[in-house]
């Protein structure tokens, strides 16, 4: 048995200390919006926030997590619903095309912008490394330009 | 809700060739060729009225329609949902729902992509028998940028036949003349008195109109949503993480299945030697060999299954293609190029004609895979009862059914009906074409009746047993003319067909299609927009033990490559510049020479670059659309190639929806410049040496180039979208290379890759180009 917090709600999973968290919250949880996409942190699309830290979740034991706080692409609205200030800037610059990667970056771009409010191109680069077959980078760039300019507006 | 009879699909399935020869006595072959509204007639059901096949609206306003076409990111469910909505007259906004359609109709058949012409164009007798024979399967995939090309007509005369019925009961209600009633909005409205209806309240009355025959369209002078950038109607779901994929598919009592394909094409199950000790673990349900081929794990967790299936210890078959190399099968392209009897494909004029100059390269392209962000997955469950229901993210219901059809019948189980559910897509390119995961899953649900079970692959699974676009080799001559023009052009291409791979795996009878002749393999290297008098186009089919599929613009993916570098190395050989030539020769192809010329003018063509930097350019019709491309990169002194911006500009004809268009422009861009710089799929020992991510890697936000995408304007009908876009990228990649460094690559991929760390990568030109090591 192991006590988390998952999108500011504390649960408690039964499950093998080394399940996957990814496969925690997609089996055990309910939460599908994490994907498997590779299984070996490569791709990204399984990114969570982690004690705020964007992790991949597929090689990240359950064992590990306990008492930590999880955010998933889930949990990035705000408490009514509405889209995170992020969420609505993909939606403004229509970021995704098939959209199975688009969880995980839009985990690790909240990640991002919480530590730095107005990155350039070259830190957008550098500190976000997951993969989109689609190729919706350019967009990706320009969402997070845009919602880096919302969030300075206030 | 009841089942939906179509009352042509009716006579079709019911009454076979005398219901339909019955109808064409009565509505003469004519009418019915050019009407394609084949569905259901219009039923109330519940709170709303079905109009047709694509169009049901509610009595509170809400519109649902059918978009049979996958959803697989190129926004193709909101393209048709604006084309109902155009003629309907209603907004375009939260009040549409947009389906895939469970019900599969003779009207949702894709028949123009078999039949290699637009539906509006499939007129006489012979098209007439075509499309029935068609629509009685129904062939329903979404491949070959045909969505838009084959819905254009359809899905607006159902928001027209669906708004004509509202008019007419509309103008009853208000005891008005039709002529003096319009929509908008969603309403029926009446100038002269101000009076209005909702559509919702109309619907009773409208389920006694009968349909139009032949419902007039608006004129382009009308539209206020054709053309006009709509936002993405799957995208809110899919931004808040909403379960919407195959993968995501969770149903009660769901088992989950994890499997290992032969590493080795072919290769046969000789024997798990530890399914005993699998069996025992906890929460393993089943170990099963799927039709010699596979072992599959079934648990009540795919983490489990998964795990499990790691720790298979299976001893497969010796197969003859264990000796296969990569090496071997380039030799072998290379055999078949020197060898006799090539397929003559095209001969215009006479390419041995007296000439100047001759021009000789040649070219190769590996080996490469779709690696689609989701995993190949497909749920199914075989009840008790003998009905099957089966959800996947597929290309083709019409696959997936016969995938059922054909997993079941390994454990000699026939369903006596097939219910299809497609999801959406996370990625497909072509592969999910391929009905392959759903014969595996079928298969596995008859060992677990009512049980639905959904079998998910391995990201090992999808990149190293997988389906494959099929290396190519090609040799290319010219013989130019005193002004520097070619007077002859001769392609010698030889590539596995995948024609005859795919058809012979998807077909549900023979042994395939003629590898012979196949177009698949050709495309790209025709050239008949260039100004050349004399053209020859010859093909081989080398055949191996690679399973060969789709995959995102098929041949034009190396032969685009082939013969667009080769234009560039003439133009090199009469010392002209490469745009100045191409124009040259698309003297008589004025749509291609404005795509060319506005591309130049937008990538600022002859303008200085630094040292190290070049300009590449490359031009091709495909999907019945015009794309060209001019590629900026630099290449550093140690050979670090950087693609810092591509220039796009295209003429898809008439643009349904913009934005979709210029995302699938960007995309596309972004597929071929990971394609040209750094993808391969490769044998040892007859097995796919890459894996995962790490090997058959992909590039990030850090190696994306910046695009600039401009759609030209046209009033041709609409073409292709979603392929065209990769199609130009490698060749003005080429020619960019050459620009910047003098060198010419003629082999993809073009660089090597070299990891930065964790998850970073740069991609290096070879020393020694690939072709002339071969």
């Amino acid at each position: 048995m192991v006590s988390l917090n998952v999108n500011g709600a504390p649960v408690t999973v039964s499950a093998p200390d080394d399940k996957p968290l990814l496969w925690v919250l997609r089996e055990d949880l309910g939460l599908l919006g994490a994907k498997y996409g590779c299984g070996i942190a490569q791709c990204g699309a399984c990114r969570v926030l982690i004690n705020g830290v964007s992790t991949p979740s597929c090689v990240t034991t359950l064992s590990t997590v306990a008492g930590a706080s999880v955010v998933t692409v889930e949990g990035l609205p705000q408490a009514d619903g509405t889209l995170s200030v992020l969420q609505q800037a993909w939606l403004d610059e229509q970021v995704p095309q098939c959209g199975f990667c688009q969880p995980g970056f839009l985990v690790a771009a909240t990640a991002l912008l919480d530590r730095v409010p107005q990155p350039t191109n070259a830190e957008i680069d550098e500190f976000i490394d997951n993969i989109c077959r689609c190729g919706t980078y350019p967009r990706i760039r320009r969402a997070i330009h845009r919602a880096a300019a919302a969030q300075a507006q206030g | 809700m009841p089942r939906i009879f179509s009352r042509r699909n009716f006579l079709i399935t019911g009454a076979v060739l005398g219901g339909t020869a019955m109808v064409a006595a009565v509505g003469g072959i004519g009418t019915l060729a050019t009407v394609d509204m084949d569905g259901p007639d219009p039923l109330l059901d519940g709170d709303r009225l079905v109009f047709n096949a694509f169009v049901a609206i509610h009595q509170d306003g809400s519109v649902v329609i059918q978009a049979p076409r996958t959803e697989m990111g190129q926004g193709i469910h909101t393209g048709l949902a604006m084309l109902v909505a155009e003629e309907l007259d209603i907004p375009f906004d939260a009040r549409i729902r947009v389906e895939h359609p469970v019900e599969q109709l003779a009207a949702y058949t894709n028949f123009s992509g078999p039949l290699r012409t637009r539906p509006e164009g499939a007129q006489g007798p012979v098209m007439w028998a075509a499309k029935r024979l068609l629509g009685l399967l129904p062939l329903n995939n979404t491949a070959g940028s045909r969505s838009i090309v084959g819905m254009w007509v359809p899905m607006r005369q159902a928001g027209a036949a669906a708004r004509h019925m509202l008019v007419t009961a509309g103008a009853a209600r208000l005891g008005v003349q039709v002529g003096d009633v319009t929509t908008s909005d969603g309403f029926v409205r009446h100038a002269a008195s101000g009076r209005n209806i909702a559509y919702g309240d109309l619907v009773r009355d409208a389920a006694a109109v009968p349909p139009p025959s032949d419902p007039v369209l608006k004129p382009a002078s009308a539209w206020r949503l054709i053309g006009r950038a709509q936002p993405r109607v799957d995208l809110p779901a899919k931004i808040r993480g909403e379960p919407v994929f195959g993968a995501d598919v969770v149903l009660p009592d769901m088992l989950h299945a994890a499997i290992r394909q032969a590493p080795v094409f072919g290769a046969s199950v000789a024997r798990v030697v530890n399914e005993a000790e699998t069996r025992a673990q906890p929460g393993i349900v089943d170990v099963a060999v799927i039709d010699g081929r596979s072992v599959a794990v079934v648990a009540s967790s795919w983490w489990l299954a998964e795990t499990a299936a790691w720790r298979l210890d299976i001893q497969w078959a010796a197969t003859e293609a264990e000796v296969v190399t990569s090496a071997g099968l380039a030799r072998a392209l290379q055999s078949a190029l020197d060898g006799d009897e090539p397929h003559l494909y095209l001969h215009e004029g006479d390419v041995e004609v007296p000439a100047g100059q001759v021009v000789t390269a040649a070219y190769t392209a590996p080996f490469v895979t779709h690696a689609c962000m989701e995993p190949m997955n497909a749920t199914v469950l075989i009840r008790g009862d003998g009905t099957a229901e089966a959800w996947c993210p597929t290309q083709s219901p019409m696959s997936m059914r016969w995938g059922v059809n054909r997993g079941a019948a390994l454990a000699d189980v026939d369903p006596t009906s097939v219910t299809c559910h497609v999801t959406m897509t996370g990625g497909a390119f072509g592969r999910r074409s391929d009905l392959d995961v759903v014969v595996q899953a079928a298969f596995l649900a008859t060992r677990h009746r009512d049980r639905p079970v959904k079998l998910m692959w391995s990201r090992q699974e999808d990149i190293g047993r997988g389906i494959y676009r099929s290396h190519a080799a090609a040799r290319m001559r010219a013989a130019l003319g005193p002004d520097g023009l070619p007077v002859s052009y001769d392609a010698l291409v030889a590539a596995q067909s995948m024609q005859q791979s795919a058809s012979a795996r998807l077909l549900p009878f023979g042994n395939g299609a003629s590898p012979h002749g196949d177009r698949f393999t050709v495309e790209g290297l025709d050239k008949s927009y260039y100004a050349v008098p004399n053209r020859r186009l010859r093909s081989h089919h080398v055949p191996s033990h690679m399973p060969i599929g789709a995959w995102r613009s098929n041949g034009f993916s190396f032969g685009t490559f082939f013969a667009e570098s080769f234009v560039d190395e003439c133009a090199q050989a009469a010392s002209q510049d490469p745009v100045a030539y191409r124009r040259r020769l698309l003297r008589d192809s004025p749509r291609h020479l404005a795509v060319l010329d506005r591309v130049a003018a937008l990538a600022g063509w002859g303008t200085p670059l630094a040292p190290g930097r070049g300009r590449g350019v490359a031009i091709e019709e495909a999907y019945e659309s015009v794309v060209a491309e001019v590629v900026e990169i630099t290449v550093a002194a140690d050979g670090e190639i950087t693609v810092d911006r591509v220039f796009c500009v295209v003429d898809v004809g008439i643009v349904v929806n913009p934005d979709a268009v210029v995302a699938q422009m960007e995309g596309g861009i972004q597929f071929g410049v990971t394609t040209a710089l750094m993808s391969s799929i490769t044998l040892e020992a007859g097995a796919v040496m890459e894996s995962n991510f790490h090997d058959f890697p992909m590039q990030r936000l850090a190696n994306a180039p910046e695009i600039v995408v401009e759609i030209m304007p046209s009033n041709l009908p609409p073409g292709g979208a979603g392929e065209p876009g990769i199609v130009p990228v490698a060749a003005a990649i080429a020619n960019a290379i050459h620009a910047a460094t003098g060198r010419r690559l003629r082999s993809l991929p073009f660089a090597t890759v070299e990891t930065l760390g964790e998850r970073r990568l740069r991609t290096v030109l070879p020393a020694v180009d690939m072709a002339a090591r071969n």
